[in-house]
């Protein structure tokens, strides 16, 4: 049961990764393979400031939006001067660099050596110690993400994303400053990216910068493409399922450390497949 | 004795590394105008099949180096022919192409890494000999022969390339795949010839870091990246300004560890992308 909870839990926060990543690369089109990046910046305003006691877990959310989406306003005026292959190669560079820092400001990251003992999150004295009450608190955040992005994308601002989307000229002869609307929507995810990270700091209770490769970020793009571009309810299943996959590998009889490479494999497999005999994933309203 | 000399060497021989990977990535960029981004992880397979060969068959080095060309040459040659070219045909856009290529490069990453562990391993038994550059410098035995492979193997793309029917071929299919076909081009077999040239290069790369450095699964992806840094630095698409931006990258990569750490190495790197992509999108050379 314990098991199924923390299966859960992870299901979750990919979840609320994907739902943000999905704004960027679905509804907007732009292949942003950096959202690790913010990711990490979440858990570790999280992990820095609980463990210093600087501010509780609600300060540490609020500061780890804030500094993820004013980053991601910086990489995404630089990025915007990219389209397509370019701009999912200038992403990888980002995400590389955010690394890089993690890794390398060791006086506030301790680099590798990560920081551990990062509490769980209280409210009135309540602490979501017990692993089910976290899965709950988690559920909460997944519920406000999903129904914020669905607002979002039906909104008249959504529907220039899609627009921009699908013909970014016509977008602007329209009228429409497409600059900014894929500024905002890049920080808006990136700040998204950041509450799964703060609440991945405090639930797994140590962080260190190898949970915030390229590689992960290539997984969370793994997971929207597999629910589907451009749907917010595909991307959860996405998440559950790209959780899943390999928990039940493990079941059949894999050793641990082969078990960890084989949710490699299996993704790397899904999203050949996928791209070979569906594009556009289970759920996905829009392809590349 | 100053240090400038010795970081400056450092630089080439990190250049003709990345040289490698970029000639190959160049040339099926050139033919097919995809990030190919499983290039990286065919290294990774080149570099693994010569230690398997080396190590656990016992065979000669000779042997080990041909058999770990020909093995990512041959994996290299399969994924074109299973997934890229059937997208092709389907007209998939560049960015389905991207993720298949990921894909591709993170199940065979995890593939060698579930074979051979992810322990890190190498290629070298003993020490390698130090070479003494008329006392500015030093290198291993090792790495000048990795100058010397580069050298040798552009050269013979080069005369490839320029003189042959199949070099003619590459270049029409590379300046245009629809009319090099309506003028009779078979394009999808040079494109498949192309990614077989392409995967070898990737190959003797590996299993030159393999006796360099040595080896470790991940290593595809960043050496790849180089590559492709190396390849946009120099001018994307044309095989030998890729050749001068691996140097560069090369050389500025190495005073960058020298003036800070090896820790930034990765993040100067791209820091080198993006000035690039902002500034002169399409190479040092051209504007």
């Amino acid at each position: 049961m314990e098991y199924l909870i923390h299966i859960a839990i992870l299901a979750v926060i990919y979840g609320i990764l994907g739902i943000g990543l999905n704004l960027v690369v679905g509804f907007t089109g732009l292949l942003s393979v950096t959202h690790a990046a913010f990711f990490g910046i979440g858990a570790y305003a999280t992990g820095i400031l609980l463990t210093n006691h600087i501010a509780d877990f609600w300060g540490s959310l609020g500061l780890g939006m804030l500094i993820a989406a004013v980053l991601a306003l910086i990489i995404g005026l630089v990025l915007s001067r990219f389209r397509d292959d370019y701009y999912a190669l200038a992403s990888f560079g980002f995400n590389t660099i955010v690394f890089a820092l993690f890794l390398n400001l060791q006086d506030i990251t301790r680099g590798p050596l990560g920081i551990p003992g990062i509490p769980r999150p209280e409210i009135l004295g309540y602490s979501f110690g017990e692993n089910f009450s976290f899965l709950i608190l988690a559920l909460i955040f997944l519920a406000a993400v999903y129904f914020f992005s669905k607002w979002l994308t039906e909104s008249s601002f959504g529907r220039v994303l899609k627009a921009v989307r699908e013909d970014e000229r016509a977008a602007q002869v329209f009228g429409y400053n497409t600059f900014y609307f894929k500024l905002a929507i890049f920080s808006t995810a990136a700040a998204l990216a950041a509450i799964a990270g703060s609440l991945f700091a405090s639930y797994i209770t140590f962080i260190d910068p190898s949970t915030f490769t390229l590689h992960e970020s290539m997984f969370i793009l793994a997971v929207i493409i597999f629910g589907g571009l451009a749907s917010l309810r595909g991307s959860i299943v996405g998440a559950v399922a790209l959780i899943l996959l390999p928990e039940i590998l493990r079941f059949v009889g894999f050793p641990a450390e082969i078990a960890a490479q084989m949710r490699q494999v299996v993704y790397g497999l899904v999203l050949v497949l996928l791209m070979l005999y569906r594009p556009r994933g289970f759920f996905g309203e829009y392809k590349f | 004795m100053d240090i400038l000399p010795q970081v400056l060497v450092n630089g080439l021989i990190a250049g003709s590394l990345y040289a490698l990977v970029a000639l190959g990535f160049n040339l099926a960029y050139g033919a097919t105008k995809f990030f190919n981004l499983a290039h990286g992880a065919l290294s990774v397979v080149g570099g693994y099949t010569a230690l398997a060969v080396l190590r656990d068959l016992g065979w000669g080095l000779g042997w080990a180096i041909v058999i770990g060309i020909l093995m990512s040459a041959g994996i290299g040659w399969l994924l074109d022919k299973f997934i890229y070219l059937p997208l092709r045909k389907r007209k998939a856009s560049n960015m389905v192409l991207l993720v298949a290529s990921l894909g591709a490069f993170t199940a065979i990453q995890a593939i060698i890494a579930i074979l051979f562990t992810s322990q890190f391993q190498t290629l070298l038994a003993g020490e390698s000999k130090i070479i003494d550059l008329f006392g500015y410098a030093v290198v291993t035995g090792v790495q000048l022969s990795a100058f010397v492979t580069v050298a040798v193997v552009g050269l013979g793309l080069y005369l490839i390339l320029k003189f042959t029917r199949f070099g003619k071929a590459v270049r029409a299919v590379s300046d245009d795949g629809e009319v090099a076909r309506i003028v009779g081009i078979q394009t999808d077999k040079i494109v498949g010839t192309v990614f077989l040239i392409a995967s070898g290069l990737a190959g003797l790369a590996g299993i030159l870091i393999g006796f360099d450095t040595g080896l470790e699964p991940t290593m595809g992806m960043s050496l790849l990246l180089k590559g492709v840094i190396a390849s946009i630095v120099g001018g994307i698409g044309n095989v030998y300004c890729g050749i001068a931006g691996a140097f560069l990258l090369g050389i500025i990569e190495n005073l960058g560890v020298w003036q800070f750490s090896g820790e930034w190495k990765d993040a100067i790197a791209f820091g080198l992308l993006i000035i690039f992509l902002l500034f002169r999108p399409k190479g040092i050379f051209k504007n």
